[in-house]
């Protein structure tokens, strides 16, 4: 059977429960197909290939001999390089981890491994999950399958193009201020930011802490339905995790109520981006959902507040790169304090160098008050908003990004302005809610694939997956690059 | 509000090259130009989802990594430690 590595998860699971092909053709298939595409789309740091056939053999004798196989078993998927398959590197591609090798799984991996998941390799990313483009990558840097000279977004750049490009059906990102939506946007597929607290953190290199949320991120619902299951739950590493299990989905939004806030809809979001997301509303407003419009009028102020405690969580996470226990170390030092500013200023790209100066500022002796305390203020208010709009709607639906995918290197120099591009998703982590980017056309300036974001109440995936799979299916499926 | 990247540099444990100074000061400019008109709000900031708050492992002895395993991706490593360069003169 030719193809196999096109299929969904949700095909593939069924063929391998009727026997009618074995997990080993089918990772086969999806090697041949990175080997042969991801010279074009870069989207791994590091492939897995040899474990992956063994994995794939040893899943397919434990079929054969009829021993209880998990939801996944066979399944060939991706993650992202800043999760932890242990014995395999995790690089967050950056200099500074260019050579580690994980020495234990993360969570996700683990429920990956329990759920006889094939890993078949470690996905490229923005520095230190730092960016929405993918372009700060100091290692691989991914390329959008609509268009090549155009950026897949970031910061799960590698993920989204892998899962786009077909090499594999879905794959884990994660996500701190939208860098599993943006790039699910801007490569026309789908990817689900949970609600904070319901996947393990443990074993993923932390960004900011209080908003990392790692997601699945795949070409249509029920496949993101499926990985996103097999990785939920409460997990005793990890203190903010719930006792959360996934109540499943249905197709329906008759009765549903559906929140528009305007100011998602602003002069910042670009008018081709407006369109098609006011066209998917009225799709779901065919289908009975009921459109009221509502306001979150501290959203203008959520990007200050979100780069404020992104960047002063990320300058203290990112402290523990000092060049003597793990990582890059800087040569040819006289002393410790030579030896932090070499290994820090050789091992760290200039996008990770802005953040933790910016987070250093911030926090800062005379600073703290007027920026990060009045930026946690902001956070309470904004989540506030949010949890008084939720008393009049369901599910609240707003553009995932203001813009669609632009060429390599377009907006270099220019760093705020792509910062002011997360606006759209920023808010969700700060509030702590889970959102979906959906697939909803093409940009009709330039072809290129606009997503829009469904925000759902916390913990009430189910709902953004309900609506989710009615767009779905009153479009009749989301389209699929050839490449 | 005004910028001293050598200052916030240093705080930061990163050198930034003479040459490069001037482009980082106007990169950061622009991002704390962003950021720095918030308006002023009364409360109390608190850190915690009260409604969500966070639930402790019990303080067992459990297995974790090996000495080998966490030495692994240590630079330089002598006699099962690290080393690191000279402290105390």
């Amino acid at each position: 059977m030719d193809k196999l590595y096109s299929l969904s998860a949700k095909s593939m699971k069924e063929l391998l429960d009727k026997k009618e092909v074995s997990s080993v053709e089918i990772t086969k298939s999806v090697i041949e197909r990175i080997e042969k595409t991801d010279k074009d789309v870069c989207a791994y740091n590091s492939y897995n290939f040899e474990n992956a056939l063994k994995n794939a053999e040893a899943v397919d004798t434990k079929r054969a001999n009829g021993e209880a196989l998990g939801a996944l078993a066979g399944i060939p998927l991706a993650v992202k390089d800043n999760i932890h398959v242990k014995g395999l590197k995790t690089t967050c591609s950056s200099r500074m981890l260019e050579n580690f090798v994980a020495p234990f799984n993360a969570t996700v991996t683990d429920k990956l491994n329990a759920s006889d998941a094939i890993i078949v390799g470690k996905t490229t990313m923005d520095e230190f999950a730092m960016g929405s483009s993918g372009e700060s990558s100091k290692l691989a840097v991914a390329k959008n399958p609509w268009d090549t000279s155009r950026i897949p977004g970031g910061s799960s750049s590698g993920s989204a193009v892998t899962v786009a490009a077909s090499q594999v059906p879905f794959a884990m990102g994660t996500d701190t201020g939208g860098s599993i939506r943006m790039p699910a946007a801007y490569t026309g597929i789908v990817g689900l930011k949970p609600t904070y607290g319901t996947v393990s953190r443990y074993g993923i290199i932390p960004l900011a802490s209080s908003f990392d949320q790692a997601g699945p991120m795949a070409r249509n619902v029920d496949d993101l339905a499926m990985l996103f299951n097999a990785v939920c739950g409460r997990d005793k590493m990890d203190a903010v995790t719930k006792n959360y299990t996934f109540d499943g989905y249905g197709d329906s939004v008759k009765g549903m109520k559906i929140g528009v806030p305007k100011e998602y809809y602003g002069e910042g979001v670009q008018p081709a981006v407006k369109e098609r997301v006011y066209a998917a509303i009225e799709t779901l407003k065919a289908q009975g959902a009921e459109i009221m419009e509502i306001s979150l009028p501290s959203t203008e102020y959520a990007l200050a507040a979100y780069y404020i405690i992104q960047c002063a969580e990320a300058a203290s996470n990112l402290g523990r790169y000092d060049g003597l226990r793990y990582g890059f170390r800087g040569s040819n030092t006289s002393n410790v304090e030579d030896l932090y500013l070499t290994t820090r200023s050789e091992g760290f790209g200039d996008e990770v160098k802005r953040r933790i100066m910016l987070g250093t500022c911030v926090l800062s002796s005379g600073y703290s008050d007027a920026f990060y305390k009045r930026a946690k203020l902001l956070q309470q208010n904004i989540a506030k908003e949010f949890t008084d709009a939720f008393k009049s709607c369901d599910v609240i639906i707003t553009p995932s990004i203001a813009l669609t995918a632009w060429k390599f290197g377009e907006k270099a120099g220019n760093p705020a302005e792509v910062y002011a591009a997360d606006i759209c998703t920023i808010t969700l982590n700060i509030a702590g809610l889970p959102g979906m980017s959906v697939p909803c056309g093409f940009d009709s300036t330039n072809n290129m694939p606009v997503g829009f974001q469904i925000i759902g109440k916390k913990f009430r995936e189910s709902d953004i997956l309900t609506v989710a799979k009615c767009y779905e299916n009153a479009v009749g499926g989301f389209a699929v690059k050839e490449f | 509000m005004k910028i001293d990247i050598r200052h916030i540099a240093k705080l930061s444990k990163l050198s930034i090259p003479e040459d490069q100074i001037e482009r980082f000061e106007e990169e950061m400019q622009a991002i704390i130009q962003m950021v720095e008109n918030l308006p002023e709000i009364e409360g109390k900031a608190t850190a915690v989802d009260t409604e969500n708050t966070m639930e402790l492992r019990a303080d067992e002895v459990i297995p974790s990594a090996s000495r080998e395993d966490m030495l692994m991706n240590a630079p330089q490593t002598a006699a099962g430690c690290i080393v690191m360069p000279k402290v105390v003169e």
